[in-house]
Order: C-alpha cells, then sequence, then structure tokens
C-alpha cells in the first residue's frame, strides 16, 4: 500500500527535525555564553577573585566617572532625568580585587629582613650567602631548576646563555638577554641574581608579582649560580 | 440515539498506547542529550578581546602554564596574568603589532585588559585547583589540550557526575607530580597504565578525594 503525507505531517515533520538540528550536537563550538537550565543558586551575590564589580567603578575609573557625572549634571539642567540618561560604553570597569590602602601593610607581612627580602645587608651592600632559615640542600637545587625553567628559561634558556625561545620568535629581542657565563655575570653576588628578580633591570621586567615565594627566588639565585658552577674548569690539584 | 463519540474515537486508546512511550522516550532521550553540561556547556569559545594564541605560546614555544597562571599551585584560582606578564616579552617582541595595541594601552594606564571568563562552576561549588595539583591531575585532563587552541575553549563538562567519575576513581586520572603541565601525557599510554599513585615515593600524602557532600559544596 503506497501511502504519501499530507502537507500538515509533512511540515511538523520538517518543524521537529529543524527544531533537533538546529540545537546542534554535544561538544559543538559556540562563542554564546553557556545556557543554565535550572539557575538554582548557579549565580550568587557574591564576588569571585578578579571579577568585574561596579560598585567601585568611580575609584578605579576616575576619569569616565568624572565624564558620566558631567552628563548627568548637564541633564539635571536641562530638566532631564539623569537616570534615563543613554550612556556611552564603558571601556574601564570597577574591580572586585582591592588594593591594600596606602601606608599599611598586613599582618605578617611585613618585610622587615633585608637579607631575606632584599638580598642586601646590614651596609645595603648586595649579599652573597643565602639567608639564613634556607639551607643549601638538593631540594633546594630542584625546586630551583624547575621555577628556573618556568619563569626564566623562556628567555634565558634552560643553560642560562640568553638565547631563549622567546629571543628567538617573532623578529627577536632588541637588547639579548643576559648570558650569566659572561665573566662580569660570574662575579655577581648571589644577592645580584635575587635582586634582578625582584625589580628586573635593564629591559627585564620585574618578576615579583610572578615569582612571589621569597624561598623560590632565592632557590633560582642558586640555580643560576649551579648553571655557571657547571662551566667552571677546575684545575685538579694532584699531589 | 446517535452515537455521542465518533467513531475515530476508537483509535485514540491505541495511539495512546502506541505515541505515549515514543514520546516520553524522546523526552528523556533530549534531556539526557541537550540539557547535559556536555550540551550546554563543552565548546564555549568566548571571543577574547586580545586574540592570544594558547597554541602559539604554550604549544609551539613550550612555555610552560604556570609561566602565566602562576597562582595555579598555591590558590584556589588559575589567575589571568596581569598585563605585565604580557609585556615581559611584548616590550622587546612585537613592539608595534596592531594585535597587541590593547596590551600596550593596558598597560601604560593600569587599567586591566577585559578577558572572558571560559571555565566558570556553579558559585555552591568551591572547587581549589592546589590540592588537585598537589595531588597531580594534570592541566589537560580538566582544560584539554589547551596547547593546541588557537582560541581557548571549554573541553569537559565540568559537571558534578563528571567531577564524581574522577574522585570515585582517582588511580587512572594522575600522573607523576613533575608531570603535571605536561601537554603531551597521554592517559592511555603505556607510561601513564603503568602508573600507580599509591607507589608513588615522591607521593607524601596518599590520595583520598572527597565523595561527600561537603567536599565541594560548603
Amino acid at each position: 500500500m503506497r501511502t504519501s503525507l499530507k502537507p500538515t505531517q509533512l511540515f511538523a515533520a520538517a518543524c521537529l527535525a529543524a527544531g533537533v538540528l538546529a540545537s546542534g550536537c554535544q561538544g559543538n563550538r559556540s562563542e554564546a555564553p553557556p545556557v543554565h537550565i535550572w539557575h538554582n543558586m548557579d549565580f550568587q551575590n557574591k564576588l569571585d577573585p578578579q571579577e568585574e564589580y561596579d560598585f567601585f567603578f568611580a575609584i578605579d575609573c576616575p576619569e569616565e566617572a568624572a565624564k558620566i557625572a558631567e552628563l548627568k549634571a548637564k541633564a539635571v539642567a536641562h530638566g532631564h532625568n539623569p537616570d534615563h540618561l543613554p550612556l556611552p560604553e564603558k571601556t574601564c570597569r570597577g574591580r572586585a580585587m582591592r588594593n591594600a590602602p596606602a601606608g599599611t601593610v598586613a599582618r605578617g607581612h611585613l618585610k622587615n629582613d633585608d637579607h631575606l627580602y632584599k638580598g642586601r645587608g646590614p651596609d645595603g651592600r648586595l649579599v652573597d650567602e643565602l639567608p639564613k632559615g634556607i639551607v643549601l640542600s638538593e631540594e633546594l637545587l630542584n625546586r630551583g631548576e624547575e621555577r628556573y625553567n618556568i619563569y626564566c628559561q623562556p628567555c634565558h634558556d634552560y643553560a642560562g646563555t640568553g638565547q631563549g625561545i622567546a629571543t628567538r620568535r617573532g623578529g627577536g629581542f632588541a637588547v639579548q638577554p643576559a648570558n650569566f657565563h659572561e665573566d662580569k655575570f660570574r662575579a655577581m653576588p648571589l644577592g645580584h641574581f635575587y635582586d634582578v628578580i625582584v625589580n628586573g633591570k635593564g629591559t627585564m621586567l620585574p618578576y615579583a608579582a610572578q615569582i612571589v615565594s621569597v624561598e623560590d627566588r632565592w632557590a633560582i639565585a642558586a640555580w643560576v649560580r649551579t648553571l655557571q658552577q657547571s662551566r667552571t674548569t677546575v684545575a685538579m690539584g694532584g699531589k | 440515539m446517535p452515537a455521542i463519540f465518533p467513531r475515530w474515537t476508537n483509535k485514540i486508546p491505541l495511539a495512546i498506547a502506541v505515541l505515549g512511550p515514543l514520546v516520553g522516550a524522546g523526552v528523556i532521550f533530549g534531556v539526557w542529550y541537550y540539557w547535559s553540561p556536555e550540551f550546554t556547556d563543552v565548546g564555549y569559545r568566548p571571543e577574547q578581546p586580545v586574540s592570544f594564541s594558547h597554541k602559539l605560546h604554550a604549544g609551539d614555544m613550550g612555555l610552560d602554564c604556570r609561566y602565566c597562571h602562576n597562582t595555579v599551585e598555591v590558590a584556589a584560582k588559575a589567575a589571568i596574568p596581569p598585563t605585565q606578564t604580557c609585556m615581559n616579552c611584548h616590550s622587546l617582541v612585537k613592539t608595534d603589532s596592531p594585535k597587541l595595541k590593547k596590551v600596550r594601552d593596558s598597560y601604560e594606564s593600569g587599567k586591566p585588559i577585559p578577558w572572558v571568563r571560559v571555565h566558570q562552576l556553579p558559585d555552591y561549588a568551591f572547587f581549589d585547583h592546589r590540592p588537585h595539583l598537589a595531588a597531580g591531575v594534570g592541566c589537560s585532563t580538566c582544560h584539554g589540550r589547551i596547547d593546541q587552541m588557537t582560541v581557548v575553549q571549554m573541553d569537559q563538562p565540568l559537571s558534578m557526575g563528571w567531577c564524581l567519575d574522577c574522585h570515585r576513581d582517582p588511580d587512572n586520572n594522575l600522573r607523576p607530580l613533575d608531570r603535571i603541565t605536561d601537554m603531551n601525557w597521554d592517559p592511555h599510554s603505556e607510561e601513564a597504565l603503568a602508573y600507580n599513585p599509591n607507589e608513588d615515593p615522591e607521593r607524601k600524602r596518599k590520595v583520598v578525594p572527597p565523595e561527600h557532600c561537603s567536599g565541594c559544596h560548603r
């Protein structure tokens, strides 16, 4: 028996198929944010690190806030409701995370040990030994090697010759990174490498924000010294 | 007396008997397939203000994940890097590239680049990167082959069932602690299959992922 679909049935089937196809397959790429079918408490009235927060707009974006205030003042002067004003799109956002107020120190963050935190002795000169509490050990050097390979190797390369991958891509660096095996760096005290990590030097920006732990910075300094030693020829004295 | 119901109504019970289960099965399939985070979340790849390529930086150049996401081992969140991290190199490389204009502007003005968040859990799930890295869960286990993504997208559903799959069977999803950021780690390789976290001398703690509610929902 031959059957043929009526136009209405055909239409219904086409709608169904279109609906299914339009909703795509699992894993399809999309630039639209994920759909939350049940919101439940997915989005709560709290702030995550690094989120934006309009409450601090006036503090974080003083210029834009001043512009908006000016527009609103004009609207009021012309007898318009300032809340119904079409405002320009914000290019700057307030931040949820706040800096500590100027001149304050968080508990436990008073960095008054110059040797540990600045690599300098009481006379203000760079020190040539590890601070108290950081012991030269296999673990320290392993840690130093690991951290060096994460943060320093991209420019200074694994061996410390200043020819890392970043210096060989995209046209290269205008100024080459330091080669630790040059005599002037071999003569530097250990504190010098700590100081450069924290404050940067020349075209190198400070890494204090990336290598937060002081122990890690000293471990890297010790590893730099190890790299230098690895290329030192030691005369074997015979008896 | 004429019939109250026309003759075609005799077919209603049959239609319900046949179509009812079909519709029911269709609804169940639809919910299972289309309401799953596998469908709603995986593949989300927002357009970022700067077209940063992880494929170039993490893949071709081999930068360690922690060069930029440096808080991941010590904090709950793997922080998005500040603009200065970009400028570490880009104050010297590609200094006049128009693609990097927003980065340079941000560095000069001190205003952050408005990066768009890709991975976001519900606010009642308290995920912490730190213990996961300490236990040897690799970056690519949850984030996929970031080193092959020009535009970062969600690779895994990050749903509760997906979390529990691993919490109930951690051994097959862990790796040696020094291979966490290794993007080439293949969970099906011989090396991975031979690895037993419970016999790893480098580990100081036994792996006991929580399966109770308050492990993640505080």
